[in-house]
């Protein structure tokens, strides 16, 4: 596929001599009602078209069936190839009397019906009585050949993008001339004329920037002539006139017959082909309640065939049954070729299936093919194509003698364009794959499959074709990256490994802190957030914390709290660095958070523990009179355990259930714990385990310098001080405490 | 991309290939060799791929279909006979019956052609065919190039040196090259040996059979993955962009849209994505130890059981009923999905659109695709109510907009028709009178079809006589005024005859002051 082939530029020329004016002598009645209603009433005469109108509004059809399946496209270096099928196509108009008439340029907005409407409208009907032997169609086909040598926008874009590489874009296009000819000597004559302008032009060319030299041109030379009179030039085919030029010559009979030669040529020209809908049930005007069945036959690029026409050939291969009228459609009989208007065209029929297909439906589609009715105004394609630009879609199915149905396409709307989609009907290679849940991940149960969910509905993307860039120069999408970049900074996948993602209450600060930037409004959300969780804390409200994996109850309350602060953390410190407001965030969680006095203390205390403990166990082995060598992993599970269970020690040391310490060695009998002794109860299990830990952990750590001096397990504090000022010792015992 | 393996079976096969010292092998022996190692390669990694057998000699014979059984084709492969002489033709033409009854001719497809070189002699050769090929009907056309997107391996149990001895390399050659250039030929190095075959095999499994892995990432979310079947390189522009592109191994979710709004898109081609454990631990220490196999199956056990990305995307997406929008490479993007099998088996794919930068025109350009928080309001309402696709383009196709076609004489009737319609409803119709007029009005001087518009001015004036006594005054004035106006701009006078211009109801006192007029 060529993005710069001979169909990338179009020129047509048209005939606007004064012998255009002549009528075709095709005669149309206008005056139709009068026969029903009228007495007395003479009809009108019928009307008849000029060979100009006529050739205007052929070529008009032309193009509008060229610009619905190939619509002018943005700028953009896009060579599409074929399962969208579009390729830049453009179209210049030109019409030629005693000068030469451009009525559009290459541009893109140039490229309408309506414009070339406008533009021939103030041209108007060639002038009989303008002096024949200035006119010519020749200075049109020279300003053809001139403006296939102008560069299109395309072409300048491409030989930019590809730099070194700019002679790889090429100039190629084609001329389709609408005249009415003399002769066959005439004919040569203005093929000669085209060759000698394009060798001519592409002199000039050569030392241009703005102009290419055309490659290959193709001429198609179409002779219009009134019906009723003799042909005086002979159709011929496609002949090589030089290496730069083509030619082919159609001799014509104005009105029916030249429009459906050119909409045989917009096929061959732009590789269209042609599929029938039938069947389509359509419920009449007079009769509400029945419906009859009609035929619309639309044009679309004829790879949307692709399958028919392979299978044709392979049909031909396999059963080697070759019919001749089977040749192009195959044995299966679903390419149900008809051959009309003298065998020039075919047709494939799809047959119209009910129930329709729902939009939400994910359908494996292999292409997508803009279509035109060819018949645009008649009321079985306007009802069917206005069917379908309400939005729905008609699934099409094969017509097979018998068998199974096979839906091969699909007619769709998207966006005021419809579509003929090919749907693959054939077997999978991908059947019977392996589930997910075999796979990586597969058994684990708890995804948090609504959270992504909805983390997908907040990354939903939108179209902003206005704005191409922000300030920070990042396109659209680099935006959209950037913003899934930002909510994942922290995303646990399964509900056990988070609790905030758990709670309702955190949702405001969660949605709010992956922003990019926050408002005024958004911090004091962020931060009345977490007043709520203080408040929550205070209240003792319990959490959401998942106990999979944790034998028992799982942590208690406070633990849960300390648990849910840190992740909250985590969550606020990977987006502290994206604004002050973010920062002030996180500083609102460590104003907040929940310590209790003692809390600091502890962990201090636990890390000092910890570092001494380490070298415990470097000098463990040599310790031997300890006896008991430690598993460095079940002790760290262990003092981890003692860690909670102290703080829960602390919580209940005033119920009157506190249980009395199991091990009461002299150095660990501290005044609390000598308080507790006090209270009788029950030992539990719980104690039971804090007072081994403790005892075991206290061999592993030097003793207290004061409690080793101490007296009568007392040590006297700030002895320093009392020295200066003579305080009383026991008082500073008191203190303490 | 499913694969025939084309298997010489004829006698030429059987020749004893002369190796100092150990036990005679036949050519054969080394195919089946390099084969069995082709299939125990495809049996762990490549196992999804569809595989048939086909052996052949001046017939062909379909051993196994396609399957991914890989110990059926080993056991075929192991009771292979031994036939008559080579005659590759009918063998081509029997694999692409096979291919196009499985598969159709759309589904790409790779064949493994293993042969020894000898390529026949007299009718049925591969000279012969080649020799013949121009010369034949519609019926009886060489397979190549075969009717479904393909490539041909060739797997030469013979060396380079051998085969030019002959013509078969250049037979081999042209036999590429009509098959559409994609593809390879390959011959063994040295003498011909286990250890040769082997490199040979190893070369097609590189080539062609390895698989792709990438790294799915959506933010900081993300997931190893193999892709499947692995995605080809895609050829745009043959002459302006004649290098193909690949997909890169780094898969970059852009965002997400809804089922109803991707709506069915063209894809080149469909992909399995399955999340794999990559054990990075493992490859470097390698040390093959003895208790390797027991910590793989227990690697697999963990993989199962930790959490992965690929499955919670998947989940989401089946729940939400979305796709998500993933980058493929520089203008390049694709969809992920969930697709549900018959069996309620369902699992992640990726399609890949059309490389360019607008592949659907109803997204319009990918990179002007961002976040909905970009937004003003949100573009799918507060309660997921619209949406801002489709995006419509710029000018309405000809179906959409009312568009005037006269080339054949009942469509200029039926306007007419209209016009008279609504002339004969006035003062009611006066707006659709005047609408219809207009646009006949524009297509006739477009047309230069004057004629047309003096003789519907005569036809309005006839109207005009005809109005019954109870007609409303205004209809006689309006259908007047209607038919001179059309004179006028039958004239082709410049001041009427504009494009852009439009008669417009005239004023009358009986037509409320012209608020009909300014509806126009």
């Amino acid at each position: 596929m060529k993005t710069f082939s001979v169909s990338h530029k179009t020129v047509i020329v048209v005939d606007h001599c004064p012998y255009m004016a002549e009528s075709s002598r095709q005669q149309i009645e206008c005056d139709m009602l009068t026969k029903s209603r009228a007495q007395g009433v003479i009809p009108l005469a019928p009307v008849s078209k000029s060979l100009w109108t006529c050739a205007v509004e052929c070529s008009m059809e032309y193009l509008r069936i060229l610009y619905d399946i190939y619509p002018a496209r943005k700028l953009d270096m896009s060579a599409h190839r074929d399962i969208l099928a579009c390729t830049v196509l453009q179209v210049n108009y030109i019409v030629s009397d005693s000068e030469f008439h451009i009525l559009n340029s290459w541009r893109q907005e140039d490229q309408s019906v309506q414009e070339l409407m406008s533009a021939l409208a103030a041209v108007g009907p060639p002038n009989p009585r303008e002096d024949p032997e200035c006119c010519s169609i020749l200075h049109g086909l020279v300003a053809a050949v001139e403006s296939l040598c102008k560069i299109t926008e395309y072409q300048h874009e491409s030989r930019t993008t590809l730099m070194d590489m700019a002679e790889r874009v090429a100039n190629r296009g084609r001329i389709i001339c609408l005249t009415n000819a003399k002769s066959d000597t005439h004919v040569r004559m203005l093929e000669d004329c085209v060759l000698e302008t394009i060798q001519e032009q592409n002199k000039l060319a050569a030392g241009s920037d703005r102009l290419m030299p055309i490659q290959q041109c193709e001429l198609v030379l179409v002779h219009i002539y009134p019906q009723g009179d003799d042909t005086l030039v002979s159709d011929r085919p496609k002949k090589e006139i030089s290496s730069v030029l083509n030619s082919e010559v159609h001799s014509v009979r104005a009105g029916r017959h030249l429009a459906s030669k050119l909409n045989v040529l917009v096929q061959q020209h732009f590789d269209l082909a042609s599929t029938t809908i039938t069947n389509i049930p359509m419920k009449e005007e007079q009769h509400a309640n029945t419906s009859a069945n009609y035929d619309v036959e639309l044009l679309h690029h004829r790879d949307a065939h692709i399958e028919f026409i392979k299978s044709g050939m392979h049909s031909i291969f396999v059963f080697d049954q070759c019919i001749p009228d089977c040749v192009c459609t195959g044995d299966l009989h679903m390419a149900g070729s008809t051959s009309r208007d003298s065998g020039l065209k075919e047709t494939v029929t799809l047959k119209w299936c009910t129930p329709r297909t729902n939009s939400v439906e994910l359908h494996y589609c292999t292409g997508a093919f803009r279509i035109s009715p060819v018949d645009v105004n008649s009321r079985p394609s306007s009802c069917l194509t206005n069917f379908l630009l309400n939005g729905r879609s008609v699934l099409l199915e094969q017509p097979r003698k018998s068998g199974s149905k096979v839906i091969s396409h699909m007619l769709s709307c998207h966006g005021g364009e419809i579509f003929l989609h090919t749907l693959n009907s054939t077997r999978s290679t991908l059947e019977d794959p392996p589930s997910i849940s075999e796979g990586c991940g597969g058994r684990v149960t708890d995804y948090r499959i609504t959270d992504f969910g909805e983390f997908m509905r907040e990354n939903r993307l939108t179209p902003f074709p206005d704005m191409p860039v922000d300030a920070a120069g990042r396109a659209p999408f680099e935006r959209a990256k950037a913003q899934l970049e930002r909510h994942t900074r922290y995303w646990p996948m399964i509900i056990s490994q988070t609790t905030i993602f758990n709670m309702q209450a955190v949702v405001p600060l969660a949605n709010l802190i992956v922003k990019d930037s926050m408002t005024e409004d958004d911090l004091l959300t962020c931060q009345k957030t977490v007043y709520n969780l203080v408040d929550m804390e205070r209240k003792n409200d319990p959490l959401p914390i998942s106990t999979v994996g944790s034998r028992g109850k799982g942590p208690k309350r406070d633990e849960q709290y300390r648990i849910m602060w840190n992740e909250l953390e985590t969550l606020v410190k990977t987006h502290v660095g994206t604004s002050e407001r973010h920062q002030q965030v996180l500083e609102c969680i460590s104003a907040c958070r929940s310590k209790p006095p003692e809390e600091e203390e502890r962990k201090k205390r636990g890390r000092k523990r910890e570092d001494k403990e380490d070298k415990t166990e470097k000098n463990g082995k040599e310790s031997e009179e300890k006896g008991w060598a430690p598993d460095s992993e079940r002790l760290k599970g262990a003092i981890e355990r003692e860690k909670e269970e102290q703080s829960e020690s602390e919580v209940i040391k005033d119920s009157p259930d506190s249980p009395e310490p199991f091990n009461k060695k002299p150095r660990l009998a501290t005044e609390e714990l000598l308080s507790l002794e006090k209270s009788k109860g029950p030992v539990s299990l719980l104690s039971l385990w804090t007072s081994r830990i403790t005892q075991a952990n206290s061999r592993k750590h030097q003793e207290f310098a004061g409690r080793i001096n101490s007296v009568n397990n007392k040590a006297e504090l700030y002895q320093h001080l009392k020295d200066e000022n003579g305080m009383d010792v026991h008082e500073n015992g008191k203190a303490t405490r | 991309m499913p694969t025939v393996v084309l298997m010489d079976a004829s006698l030429s096969m059987t020749r004893p290939v002369s190796l100092e010292g150990s036990e005679e092998f036949q050519r054969k022996n080394l195919a089946v060799h390099g084969l069995t190692m082709l299939f125990e390669h495809m049996a762990t990694n490549y196992r999804l791929e569809f595989t048939a057998l086909v052996v052949f000699s001046s017939l062909w014979e379909l051993m196994v279909p396609f399957t991914r059984d890989y110990n059926t084709l080993q056991e075929a492969l192991n009771n292979l006979e031994d036939y008559d002489k080579t005659c590759l033709e009918s063998a081509l033409q029997g694999v692409s019956n096979i291919v196009q009854q499985e598969w159709g001719s759309t589904c790409p497809c790779q064949v493994v052609l293993v042969t020894d070189g000898a390529l026949g002699i007299g009718r049925g050769s591969l000279r012969h065919s080649l020799a013949t090929m121009k010369q034949r009907g519609e019926d009886k056309k060489f397979p190549l190039p075969f009717p479904f997107p393909s490539k041909l391996y060739i797997m030469c149990i013979s060396n380079a040196e051998e085969l030019q001895a002959t013509d078969a390399m250049d037979n081999l050659e042209q036999l590429l090259t009509l098959s559409g250039g994609e593809g390879h030929i390959f011959t063994m190095d040295g003498p011909l040996c286990l250890k040769s075959v082997q490199a040979m095999f190893g070369k097609l499994i590189d080539q062609a059979y390895t698989p792709f892995h990438a790294v799915l990432r959506c933010g900081n979310l993300a997931s190893d993955v193999q892709v499947f079947p692995r995605p080809e390189p895609v050829l745009l522009d043959d002459e302006v962009d004649p290098v193909p592109k690949a997909v890169l191994t780094e898969l970059e979710i852009v965002g997400f849209i809804e089922i109803g709004d991707i709506a069915s898109p063209p894809v080149l081609s469909r992909h399995l994505v399955l999340p794999i454990a990559v054990n990075k631990e493992a490859d470097e220490v390698g040390a093959g130890t003895t208790d390797d196999m027991e910590e793989d199956t227990s690697t697999n056990q963990m993989a199962g059981k930790s959490p992965n990305f690929c499955v919670l995307l998947h989940g989401s997406l089946k729940v939400e009923g979305m796709v998500a929008l993933v980058q493929l490479g520089p203008d390049w993007y694709g969809m992920l999905y969930s697709q549900a099998d018959s069996k309620k088996k369902s699992n992640l794919m990726m399609s890949l659109f059309e490389p360019g930068p607008e592949p659907l025109p109803w997204l319009g350009k990918i990179s002007q695709l961002g976040p909905i928080s970009d937004a003003l309001e949100n573009p799918y309402g507060e309660d997921d109510s619209k949406s801002p696709f489709p995006v419509q383009p710029k000018n309405k196709r000809s179906y959409a907009q009312n568009v005037t076609v006269w080339i054949k004489a009942s469509g200029l009737q039926t306007d007419v028709q209209k016009i008279l319609r609504n002339a004969r409803k006035l003062p009611e119709k006066t707006q659709t009178f005047y609408k219809e007029l207009n646009r006949l009005r524009k297509a006739a001087l477009a047309f230069g079809f004057w004629e047309l518009l003096k003789c519907v001015a005569e036809l309005l004036e006839r109207e005009c006589t005809l109005l019954p006594d109870s007609a409303h005054p205004d209809a006689a004035f309006q259908l007047s005024h209607a038919a001179q106006q059309l004179k006028l701009a039958s004239t082709g006078d410049s001041q009427y005859a504009a494009f852009e211009h439009n008669i417009t109801p005239m004023l009358t006192d009986f037509s409320g002051g012209g608020g009909g007029a300014d509806r126009m």
